[in-house]
Parts: C-alpha cells; sequence; structure tokens
C-alpha cells in the first residue's frame, strides 16, 4: 500500500485512506460500517463473493462490491444508509442467502453472536418469498472429532477453505461440486486434521462450522468471555475462555496483532477439557504404609510437607515444569531459598541473555526478506503460531531456507533466524549466527528461539529473583519437589526421584503422581491461575483466573507453608508480582502488564538469572548418514491426553525422510522401515518428506522408544506370511 | 513405459515453476489410466504434483467431464441443450435410454456403456451431436441409435 | 451423418479466406493461400504499431464482450515497465448454447489462429501463449495440436511457446478471469475485477486474452489494412465480417461469414432457407442463450452491436437460433435456466441461489402450479440477480427469463389456466429439462461395478 492519500466521501462524510483501501475500509475509517461475510483481510485478498458489501459508487450504474473495490481519489461512495440502490442490493443479498437457510435459530449455538442474524436484523427483509422446497443436507456431520459441520446452514463464504489455503495451508477443507450444489467437506470423509483447524469455527459468520465440545452448552446471554493468556505453549496467544456456571466451555481467539493475529492453535482452543479430567486432584495425597496414596486434609498434608522440608533443610532439590506462572515460581523459589537454604533447582530450560539484541515482535517475521529455519524440529511442534507467521511471510515473498549460510542471507535486508529443535543451545547458537551476520540494531531482524516450555524463561526469572546465592551440590537429595505436570511426566524426573529421601509432587493429575510420591499437592491449571508468563519474544503477558480452581490457589498454600518457616510469602500474585517486578522487570506494576501486553526489554532480569552451563552443541551428522530428530509433538503432554476429542491429532507411528535419503534406501511413503543403532531399533511407516533436508530423519518422541543419535535406516524385511 | 509421476513432471515443465497449472492436465491423464479419479488415483496426482489428496478433489469435483465415480467402458453423451433440443434431442435421448435400458447418469449391467445428457457440445447445426467415447457425431436421429450402440458393443 | 456448413456466406472472405470446402489444416495449404504471410510483415514492424492497426480497423472481440481488441493490446504494459513475463490467453473454451464457430474455425483454418496468436504476441512482445481449449473438443484439440507441431517445426513459432491447455467442461470457464483460474490449476472462478488481466492475469502477469475467432480476425486485419477492414460491416462500431452461428428450426444451419449489419430475417430467410416444414418463427435466442430472445416483430433488426442495442438485444457470439411455433416458451426458458444453475460456479451468492430459485419457480410454472403472483416474483428475482453478481454468468440466466416472461406473458398465463404446460409432449423441448446429469458426488449408480 502506497503512501499515497487518496480522499472519498462516503455517505457524505469525507475521508483520507492510502491509496489501495478497499471501500469497506474506508468506510470504516469515515465511521460508516459496511456489511460483509466473506471479507476477511487476515485471510488474504478479498474475493468478493457474498455480495453483501454491495455500495453504490457515484458514476457507475451498478453496485459495486465494498471489499474488492479500491478508493479512488474523488470517488462518492454510498452505503445502504444514503443509497436505496444501495439498500436494495443488500437486501436482496440477504434474501438470496435465506433463500436456503434453514432459519433454526432457536437450536443454533450461533444464535445470538450470529453475523447472519444481526445482518439480517439490520439489512435483511422480514418475510421470505421462497415457498420452494431448500436445499437439504445430512447434518450435522463431525468433519472432525472437533468440528460439527451444518451445511444447511453454510452460505458458503469460503472464509474456511481460503483459511485452510491460504492461512494454515494444510489444503484439507475444501469447496467441492459446482454452483447451487457446492459443499464444504474434506477428501473422502477423512477428519481436517491439523494444528490449527478450529479457527474455522470462529472464522465462519453463521452456525455452520462449530466447535462439538461446544454443542449445546451455553447460550451468549449466559456466558462471560474472560480475558487471559493461553499457556500451553511459549507463544502465549491471547485468548478468551467462554465461562458458564463457573465452567470453562470453550476458548476463543483474542487477537494479539503482534503476537497471533487472532489464529490459536488447536491444543490452545480444545485442550481445556482437561480441567475437568476424570483423575484431577482436587484433595491433596499422602504415602500411608501398605495402602499407597490416600486423601489427605490440607491440614494434615501442609504438616507433612512441613516436616518433610524441615527434615531435608538444605538438602531440598526442585524441579520445575516451565508452566508455572513467574509468581509460582517466585513463591516456591523465596520459601526454599530463604527458608530451607536449598538453591538447587533444575529449571525446564535456559535461556540465553543473548537473544535480547535480537528481540523483534512474532509479526515481524511477515514483513523479513529471509527467514532462516535451523533446529530440525517442524516449528508448528514448538511453537505453532510462529508457523503461521513464517507462512504469511513465504506468501509475501519471503525466502525460507534452512541453512544460515546461503549467500541470499546475507544480501537481504530483513532476516530473521528461528531456532527450533534441541541443540540450539537455549538460543546461544542463534544469536551468535544473529551476531555474525550483523543483525544488531537493524530494522526488521532479528533472532527467535523456541523454548519448549510456556514459561521456561519467566520461572528462570522467578527463581533468580529470589536471591542471589549461589547453588551449591548437595551429596544427598533430601526432599524432591516436583513442581508440574511435564516435570512429574519426566521419566528422568521419575529416576531421580529414586535418589530422594522423599518426593513431594504438585500435580493435576492422580495418574501422574501415584507410585512414586510421598506426597501429592493439587496442582491449578493455567486457566485457574491469576500471575504472569514470558513468552519466546521476552513478552511479559497476563494470565488471569477465568474460574474458579477445582483446588486451592498454590499461592495460598505456599504462604502458609512459608509462614511456618518464616518467610513473608504473600498469597495474592499481584504481591508477588511486585517484589519480582522490582528486581527483574523494571518495576511495572501488576495493573500494567496489559490485556495486550506491549514487547518490554527487561534488561535486569538477565543480571540474576544465574546460567547453568549451557548444553553442547550436538554433533552433526557425517555425509550419507542419519541423524534421528525425536521431536515432542504438539499434540502430546498432559492437557492433550486427557482430551478424547484430541487423540485423532497425535502423530502416526512414523518416520520422515528426505527425498535424498528415502531414494538411495529405495524407500517410498507408506513402506515399513527400521531405524536403529547399537543393537535397538524401531519398525515405523516411512513418509518422505520432500521439504526435510537430508541427513535428518524426523519421529514423535513417543514413538521413538528413546532411540536417538545416528541411526541406521533400512527398509524393513518383507515379512512372509506363511 | 514411463510412469505417471514421471509424465506429469513433464507435463510441468509446460507451465512456470511454482504454479499449479499441470493439475487439470495430471488429472485427465489420471483419468485416461484409471478410467475414473478413483481415491488412488486423486492421491497419486497430488503426490507428483505436491498438493493434498482434498485440493485436487475440490478442482476435480467443479469439472463435468472428470468422473469421481466408476464410469462404463464407453460413455454416450447426448446433447441437450436448447439447438438440439428444437430438432429432436429427446427423441435421441429416448431411443438411447431404450437401447441401452438406463436412464441418464446411468450405465449398463454390464459396466460397458455409460449413457450421459450433457449441455451445448458446440455442433448445433447437425443436431443432435452425441459424443461417443469423445468423438462427435453429428446429426444423429433415433435411428441411428441402434447401430451406434452395435459398434460400440462390437468394439 | 452430415457435416456442419460452414462458408462465406456473403461479402469478402475473411476468416474463411481461402477456405472452399477443403480444411487448410496443413502448413501447405495454408501457406498456399497466404497463410503466414502477415506475421512475416507484422514481425518487420515496430510492436506498436501493430497495436495501432488493430486500434484503427476496430476489431472487436467477437466472444461476447465486444471490447476493442486493439484497445485491449495496449493496456498490456511494455516489458520495459514490468518485470513480469506477458502472457497471451486464447479463450477456445467455447461453450455458451447456440455458438459452434471457434471449433469450425479449429477445424478449417487452424494456421489462422496460430498465426493471429503469433502476430498478437510480436504485437505487445509476449513469448508465453496459452490456448484454452474446451475439454470436449477433442478432434479440435487433434488438429490444432498437429497445425501448432507443423508451425514449430517449420520455425514459426520465433520463440513464442504456445501450449494448447484442454479444459475440463465448465461453461464458467469462458468467462476470461474463471479461465485464468482454471489454467492455474484451480476451480474456474471468476475473479472479482478490478484489477483487469491487462494488469494482473494469470500468474498476476500481464494477460491478454482474446477468443478464437477475435485472434483469428488479426491476419485477415492486417491484409487488407486497417482503413477497408473498418469500411466492412457497420461502421464505426461493428466493423468486419463475423461468423454467425445459425441453428434451430431453420432449413440450412450452418457457420456463415458475412458483414456486420445483415438482418436477422436475411440470415435466416436468404442464407438459412427459413424455417422448415410449414412451420412458423415464434422466437429467436440472439447472441447465445445469455440474452433477451427476439420476438418476430424485431427480425428486421441488423446484426450489428448498435442496431441490436437499440432493440435491448446483444450480438453476443453471433448466434441465431430459431425457435418454431411447435415448442414451448416456459420449457425454452426452463432449459436454459437449468443449464445455468448447472454452469453457476457457486462463487456469489445471488448466482448461486438465484439460478435455482429460478429454476424452482420456472418448473412450477410450466406444471400449471405457479400463480400469477410467480411472474412477477420470477421478474423480481431476475431483477435481483442483474447487475449484482461477481461475473456476468448471473445476468446471463436472468436475462432470457425476464424476457421470456415479460415477452410472452400470455403463454405463461396459459400454463395457469390450463393448470399444466399446454404444449405438453408436442414441444420439442419436453422432457429436456428433467434434471440433466448433474456433476455431483453422490452415490454410485446401480449396476456399476465398483
Amino acid at each position: 500500500m502506497s503512501n499515497e492519500l487518496v480522499h472519498v466521501k462516503i455517505d457524505e462524510r469525507d475521508v483520507h485512506v492510502p491509496k489501495g483501501t478497499n471501500l469497506v475500509e474506508t468506510a470504516l475509517a469515515a465511521g460508516v460500517e459496511i456489511p460483509v461475510f466473506c471479507y476477511e483481510p487476515r485471510l488474504g485478498e478479498p474475493i468478493g463473493a457474498c455480495r453483501m458489501c454491495l455500495v453504490e459508487v457515484e458514476g457507475t450504474p451498478k453496485l459495486q462490491a465494498g471489499c474488492t473495490l479500491t478508493a479512488q481519489d474523488g470517488m462518492v461512495v454510498h452505503t445502504a444508509r444514503t443509497s436505496q440502490q444501495a439498500a436494495e442490493g443488500q437486501n436482496a443479498t440477504l434474501e438470496f442467502i435465506l433463500v436456503n437457510h434453514p432459519l433454526d435459530c432457536p437450536v443454533c449455538d450461533k444464535g445470538g453472536e450470529c453475523p447472519l442474524q444481526d445482518l439480517t436484523f439490520r439489512y435483511g427483509p422480514g418475510n421470505t418469498r421462497m415457498s420452494f422446497e431448500k436445499l437439504t443436507f445430512e447434518k450435522p456431520i463431525p468433519i472432525s472429532p472437533t468440528i460439527s459441520l451444518d451445511r444447511e446452514r453454510c452460505i458458503l463464504c469460503y472464509r474456511c477453505t481460503r483459511f485452510s489455503e491460504s492461512v494454515s495451508e494444510d489444503l484439507q477443507l475444501i469447496a467441492a461440486d459446482r454452483g447451487a450444489m457446492s459443499i464444504i467437506t474434506t477428501f473422502e470423509d477423512l477428519p481436517y486434521k491439523g494444528a490449527f483447524t478450529g479457527n474455522v469455527t470462529e472464522l465462519c459468520p453463521v452456525g455452520a462450522l462449530l466447535p462439538t465440545q461446544y454443542l449445546f452448552e451455553g447460550r451468549p446471554w449466559e456466558i462471560v468471555d474472560m480475558p487471559t493468556v493461553c499457556g500451553l505453549c511459549p507463544v502465549g496467544c491471547n485468548i478468551n475462555a467462554t465461562v458458564r456456571e463457573g465452567k470453562v466451555k470453550r476458548i476463543l481467539s483474542r487477537n494479539h496483532p503482534e503476537i497471533d493475529e487472532g489464529w490459536i492453535c488447536d491444543k490452545g482452543r480444545f485442550a481445556y477439557t482437561h480441567l475437568r479430567a476424570e483423575d484431577r486432584l482436587t484433595q491433596p495425597l499422602q504415602r500411608m504404609r501398605r495402602h499407597g496414596l490416600e486423601p489427605v486434609s490440607w491440614e494434615q498434608a501442609l504438616g507433612e510437607a512441613e516436616r518433610l522440608l524441615d527434615e531435608a533443610r538444605g538438602r531440598v532439590v526442585t524441579v520445575f515444569s516451565g508452566s508455572e506462572t513467574v509468581e509460582q515460581a517466585y513463591a516456591l523459589g523465596k520459601l526454599l531459598r530463604h527458608g530451607l537454604n536449598s538453591h538447587q533447582a533444575t529449571l525446564p530450560e535456559e535461556i540465553s541473555g543473548a537473544l535480547d539484541a535480537y528481540r523483534l515482535p512474532l509479526s515481524s517475521i511477515r514483513n523479513a526478506d529471509v527467514v532462516v529455519v535451523l533446529g530440525d524440529v517442524p516449528v508448528v511442534e514448538r511453537a505453532p503460531v510462529v508457523d503461521l507467521w513464517i507462512k504469511s511471510a513465504r506468501r509475501s515473498g519471503a525466502r525460507i531456507l534452512d541453512d544460515a549460510n546461503d549467500p541470499s542471507v546475507a544480501e537481504a535486508e530483513r532476516v530473521v533466524l528461528v531456532w527450533s529443535g534441541p541443540g540450539g543451545r537455549g538460543g546461544a547458537t542463534v544469536a551468535k549466527l544473529a551476531e555474525k551476520l550483523g543483525l544488531a540494531g537493524r530494522e526488521g531482524c532479528g533472532a527467535f528461539y523456541l523454548p519448549e516450555t510456556p514459561n521456561g524463561r519467566g520461572v528462570a526469572d522467578a527463581w533468580a529473583a529470589c536471591c542471589d546465592e549461589e547453588a551449591e551440590a548437595a551429596d544427598s537429595i533430601g526432599l524432591l519437589v516436583v513442581s508440574g505436570d511435564e516435570a512429574a511426566a519426566d521419566e528422568n524426573v521419575r529416576a531421580l526421584a529414586e535418589q530422594a529421601e522423599a518426593t513431594i509432587v504438585i500435580s493435576m493429575f492422580g495418574g501422574l503422581a501415584a507410585g512414586w510420591a510421598d506426597l501429592v499437592l493439587p496442582a491449578t491449571g493455567y486457566l485457574e491461575r491469576d500471575g504472569t508468563f514470558v513468552n519466546l519474544e521476552g513478552r511479559l503477558q497476563r494470565l488471569r483466573r477465568t474460574v474458579e480452581p477445582a483446588c486451592p490457589d498454590e499461592l495460598e498454600w505456599i504462604s502458609q507453608l512459608a509462614a511456618r518457616f518464616d518467610v513473608d510469602v504473600a498469597p495474592y500474585a499481584a504481591a508477588i508480582f511486585a517484589e519480582v517486578s522490582d528486581r527483574v522487570y523494571g518495576g511495572i506494576a501488576f495493573g500494567e502488564v496489559g490485556e495486550r501486553a506491549p514487547l518490554r526489554g527487561y534488561p535486569e532480569a538477565q543480571e540474576h538469572v544465574a546460567r547453568q552451563a549451557l548444553p553442547e552443541p550436538e554433533q552433526k551428522a557425517k555425509r550419507g548418514e542419519i541423524r534421528l530428530v525425536a521431536y515432542k509433538p504438539l499434540f502430546s503432554g498432559a492437557a492433550v491426553e486427557r482430551v478424547t476429542e484430541l487423540q485423532f491429532q497425535r502423530p502416526q507411528p512414523e518416520l520422515e525422510l528426505s527425498a535424498d535419503d528415502a531414494r538411495r534406501r529405495k524407500i517410498a511413503t507408506g513402506d515399513l522401515v527400521t531405524a536403529g543403532s547399537n543393537g535397538s531399533a524401531i519398525t515405523l511407516s516411512a513418509r518422505v518428506n520432500r521439504r526435510l533436508r537430508a541427513g535428518i530423519a524426523r519421529v514423535a518422541i513417543e514413538h521413538a522408544e528413546g532411540l536417538a543419535g545416528v541411526v541406521e535406516v533400512a527398509k524393513a524385511e518383507e515379512v512372509v506370511s506363511a | 513405459m514411463t510412469t505417471f509421476y514421471e509424465e506429469v513432471q513433464e507435463i510441468r515443465t509446460r507451465y512456470p515453476e511454482g504454479t499449479r497449472s499441470a493439475l487439470l492436465p495430471a488429472l485427465q491423464l489420471a483419468q485416461e489410466r484409471h478410467g475414473w479419479l478413483s481415491r488412488q488415483a486423486l492421491e497419486e496426482v497430488a503426490d507428483a504434483l505436491e498438493l493434498t489428496p482434498a485440493y485436487c478433489y475440490s478442482v476435480a469435483s467443479f469439472y463435468d467431464m472428470l468422473r469421481l465415480e466408476p464410469v462404463g467402458t464407453h460413455t454416450i453423451e447426448v446433447c441437450t441443450n436448447v439447438c438440439c433440443g428444437l430438432v429432436n434431442a429427446q427423441a435421441v435421448l429416448d431411443a438411447f435410454e431404450r437401447e441401452l435400458g438406463v436412464g441418464p447418469g446411468e450405465t449398463t449391467e454390464d459396466g460397458e456403456i455409460t449413457l450421459r445428457a450433457v449441455e451445448c457440445l458446440g455442433g448445433c447445426s447437425t443436431p443432435t451431436i452425441v459424443a461417443v467415447d469423445h468423438r462427435y457425431r453429428q446429426s444423429v436421429t433415433p435411428e441411428n441409435v441402434p447401430a451406434i450402440v452395435q459398434e460400440l458393443r462390437n468394439g | 451423418m452430415a457435416e456442419t456448413t460452414v462458408r462465406v456466406a456473403e461479402g469478402p472472405a475473411l476468416v474463411l479466406a481461402g477456405y472452399d470446402g477443403e480444411p487448410l489444416t496443413s502448413l501447405a495449404a495454408y501457406r498456399a493461400v497466404g497463410g503466414y504471410d502477415q506475421l512475416e510483415k507484422a514481425r518487420a514492424q515496430d510492436p506498436q504499431a501493430v497495436i495501432q492497426e488493430l486500434i484503427a480497423s476496430n476489431l472487436r472481440g467477437r466472444g461476447g464482450a465486444f471490447f476493442p481488441t486493439g484497445r485491449k493490446a495496449s493496456f498490456i504494459p511494455t516489458p520495459d515497465k514490468i518485470a513480469k513475463p506477458i502472457y497471451i490467453t486464447v479463450n477456445a473454451d467455447e461453450s455458451e448454447p447456440g455458438t459452434f464457430k471457434d471449433r469450425e474455425i479449429m477445424l478449417k483454418v487452424p494456421h489462422r489462429l496460430i498465426e493471429g496468436c503469433l502476430v498478437a504476441a510480436h504485437a505487445i512482445q509476449s513469448s508465453d501463449v496459452y490456448i484454452y481449449i474446451r475439454g470436449e473438443y477433442a478432434e479440435e484439440y487433434r488438429v490444432l495440436q498437429a497445425a501448432l507441431d507443423e508451425a514449430r517445426d517449420a520455425g514459426l513459432l520465433g520463440g513464442v511457446a504456445i501450449v494448447i491447455h484442454r479444459g475440463a467442461g465448465a461453461y464458467i470457464c469462458g468467462e476470461e478471469t474463471a479461465l485464468l483460474e482454471s489454467l492455474e490449476g484451480k476451480r474456474g472462478q471468476p475473479r472479482s475485477k478490478p484489477p483487469f488481466p491487462a494488469i494482473s492475469g494469470v500468474y498476476a502477469a500481464p494477460t491478454l486474452i482474446n477468443n478464437v475467432e477475435s485472434i483469428t480476425t488479426i491476419p485477415p486485419v492486417l491484409a487488407i489494412g486497417p482503413a477497408e477492414f473498418a469500411q466492412i460491416g457497420a461502421p464505426p462500431d461493428s466493423t468486419g465480417t463475423r461468423l454467425f452461428c445459425l441453428s434451430g428450426n431453420v432449413a440450412r444451419p450452418g457457420v456463415y461469414e458475412a458483414p456486420h449489419g445483415i438482418t436477422v430475417r436475411h440470415l435466416i430467410d436468404d442464407i438459412g432457407g427459413g424455417v422448415p416444414g410449414g412451420h412458423t418463427l415464434k422466437a429467436v435466442m440472439m447472441g447465445g442463450s445469455s440474452f433477451p430472445v427476439m420476438t418476430p416483430d424485431d427480425l428486421d433488426t441488423a446484426l450489428d452491436a448498435d442496431s441490436l442495442g437499440k432493440k435491448g438485444y446483444f450480438i453476443g457470439s453471433g448466434v441465431v437460433t430459431v425457435i418454431d411455433e411447435r415448442s414451448c416458451i416456459v420449457q425454452f426458458a426452463l432449459r436454459v435456466a437449468q443449464f445455468y444453475m448447472h454452469e453457476s460456479c457457486g462463487k456469489c451468492t445471488p448466482c448461486r441461489v438465484g439460478t435455482r430459485w429460478l429454476v424452482q419457480l420456472l418448473r412450477a410454472v410450466e406444471d400449471g402450479t405457479a400463480q400469477e403472483s410467480d411472474f412477477d416474483l420470477t421478474l423480481d428475482v431476475c431483477d435481483r440477480i442483474i447487475g449484482k453478481c461477481l461475473c456476468v454468468l448471473g445476468d446471463s440466466a436472468a436475462m432470457p427469463v425476464a424476457s421470456c416472461v415479460t415477452k410472452f406473458r400470455d403463454e405463461f398465463r396459459a400454463h395457469l389456466e390450463h393448470g399444466g404446460c399446454p404444449f405438453g409432449a408436442d414441444s420439442q423441448l419436453a422432457g429436456l429439462f428433467a434434471p440433466v446429469d448433474q456433476h455431483a458426488h453422490t452415490t454410485v449408480p446401480e449396476g456399476v461395478p465398483a
């Protein structure tokens, strides 16, 4: 869009807009509404399909679609407010749209928050002249376990298919057939599968595509949308939790233009039912001799916790998950470090402070000329929405590379580096690369490291802010405190527990603590917490308690426990944050974090974070060798495991191979292959990925059976059945 | 013999790189090989063009000549638009229905011949136009019908 | 089984020059009648000069829109102004009911089409030509491809790549932007204009799109000179000759080259031999099925855009289809509406929904179950489609239907009074409006082996 301004008169109002602005946006700038259905600027070029935005343009005999026509200097436009012709045009469009619409609003979940209802009320005909049979379809059809499709309600605005084609680029949700018989569908009734499918339920302007979990779960006047931030990955998409009668019923996007542009992944959207999982803990559990874990009162649990902590003074080791809020990590840290002189903690991951010089909002990726993605784990598996920004950059003409030595990197003006995978040394490697390329201070240039945990960085900040005492390794572990479900699910942590004299597990789910904990304290979920998270950009964001937790808030009992050791920990996030902020976040107040938080720099944070040695870079595979990358899939983890509807999204037992490596071994997609090293081997179905670079084979960690490093890959011997 | 994949790659060279222009020719080729666009055929096309089967299906289902259901070995397509209709298309279509024992859109029991009623074939001055295995027969009358069917049956 | 009559009916032979019943499919035969001379002449000229000649001739598009061909070419940016390739696409997706001229051009004078492409390529400095030919035209594709191969082997292409791209059965792909989408491997749904193809056409690059007959007329324009061409026919707007497509209830149907400006009556009666069998003319499908039908009182209208336009008609693709008194006009309207419902791409609301509604309304009239008020409702539905769609297909459905309701209201009313169609099975069109083989992935018909 050019900087040149053009003058347009719209419904008698004068407005100046940049040349190239379409009339819908022009009208908006003038404070005039042009109603739309198919128009949605996030889906790319407008298509002018629904004809709802018809306007009269002086000097043009025919009505024009406001979404596709761009403002020209001197243009005089009339919307339905000032033009009979335009009003009739819009009335006609609505009459046509309603000709086949079933008008089943009383039983439609969209009712009350439906653009079709609203626009019909304002612009449409009051009755119908259609006296023939409407088109009928089988309904509703599950296009996946999470999305229902009602074709009778569909007005064929093509928002969903454009999303699938031009935003998520999965090309799975499509229009089939032609004309009046056109339908929205998937191929051969396969489920619409992918990281972002649920966004179509928000794009749909009618009740055609609905989230199955929300079917008949609430009417708009019974619900309230609570603004918060998703806590399931390091992106921290801004979301609204739809709450009815104290329960989260639905997750919606809450467009933060710099972070998510209003797109969220299916894990963030559909995994919320884990709050009501069968094994959700609401009461503390204590190991009783011979009986295993048994529910106990909070009074008894805190007494036991006090006893265990007291016995292990100076020898308490804490393992964090990286899903705690800054406040939770600080509260726990303050108790352990100030009250018990225990400074030993396993932080979920190290984030290199060197990255801060290359900080950018995620939205800047779109404007890059070159994006270099390093690290071999699909971006979508670590930080899904980042993948959408990279796709958007490619559509705008950026080159997406996997090699920073490509000559076009040095030539490009705006370069963004993304590290996605192991071996990145917490971002140190990518920061080094950025330094080498001289990206610091250059506009539109930056580097991102995609961490594995949602708030590992905030947890590290908080732990560091507690005190500056250095950790000294104790010769034995008196008490292992396992904070959060990711840590509780980690086999290494469980192995560590074997060495500990006692173990306290703080977990949402009984299933994770059974068998090895001595004391289990129930945890809250991110939708139940007040507090802050730091996302992968280094942006501090505010979590809100959207529903009352199923158990007392962590801060509440940590505060009580801390008091028993004469440590002052406030039971409120705001008060704790104030302490943390004073030390590491420039003293900003809790209330200033912001509803749509800006990207600020927090240089103080780095000064406090005691750096542990960053891991060594991984060995590169030699020519002809294949290195196995076992990645943690997006659809995995304690929450996803507890949501039945998301199981279809979990990765198949497949080994991804590059076209090169596959060809050399005469392997085709679908062939059974074995990958092995040192006598252990896994057998999986092969999938040839033309975009994967040679020398890499990829598998979801749950199918890797512990295999890693350089592996031999070969076609499995044909098993001849007798 | 060249594989389907290789043939599609050859077709791709006619069009600028990075475009999907080879899709229609690839679908036509797949239909030639399989008789119709089965799931497997669409998967092969998708693989050769780095698209999804869903996308190929979406495009294929837009076009009348691409068949998403099994069809007979032979097809008889009778123009039923206005120009042929004004002369004798109805009588010709009726004659084919009688001769084959199937209605438009159906295939004879032996799977040999599919009868279709189609839109204007662009042969309006020699009605009725009947495309037999995609070759036009001009000025077809009901009297010609048995011979046309016999010819097909004789191979 | 008779061959199509293709001949010069009167006036100069331009598109069909040199054709006297023997197809000029071989390069030698075409060379023998001066073929490719104009290409050589054009290539010796400055590209802009060629465009100027086309502008001077006032040659207009023969596909239906009648846009000046030279001016269209002049909209294409010159290569020094744009960093993208420049494309030519030839619209050979002839599918308008009643139209069969482009097919005859490809069968009879394929080299003239190729020569036209090469001259146009020189004029706009393009080296990439796509000829989008409708999929049903298998023989035409074969003949054209053979001619193209021969021309290429003879070194005539001069660095221009011509690719023949076959459609797959969709009327809408004759709409220029739908054609581009289809050529790009997508569903053939029209694009919103602007941007016009001249600025952003195929692959978002400048693209000149012309109908087969328009392109084929370019060599003869250069041969006789633009000034002379501009004198032929009905100047200033309807210059040159035209391949009229005469069909329906007429004694000698065929493709006739004749100058613009002959009357409809002259074409039907004198050239076409009139309505046979002692029947009388009831209506004419004028220009194609997309336009208002002509009533007998307008038969003396000259076949040029201006004269037709004054009476609310369109020259379209040169179609004149005669309907005699035996056929029911409601059936005609219904059959036409059904065609457009079947061919609507489904992208924009008024066309997708409106065409089906029109079919339902007309069906009710034909069955005698409609009410008098449904006539006005039908007209209102037409009115709500016309001018409000993304492309002209909606208008193309609504205009003929509205004209039938308006001009033959008595016949419509008779259906209600009679409690059904007064013509019954006697009308030639009866029964053809049973659902045509709709392209839908419904169920596998019985008897088809899976």
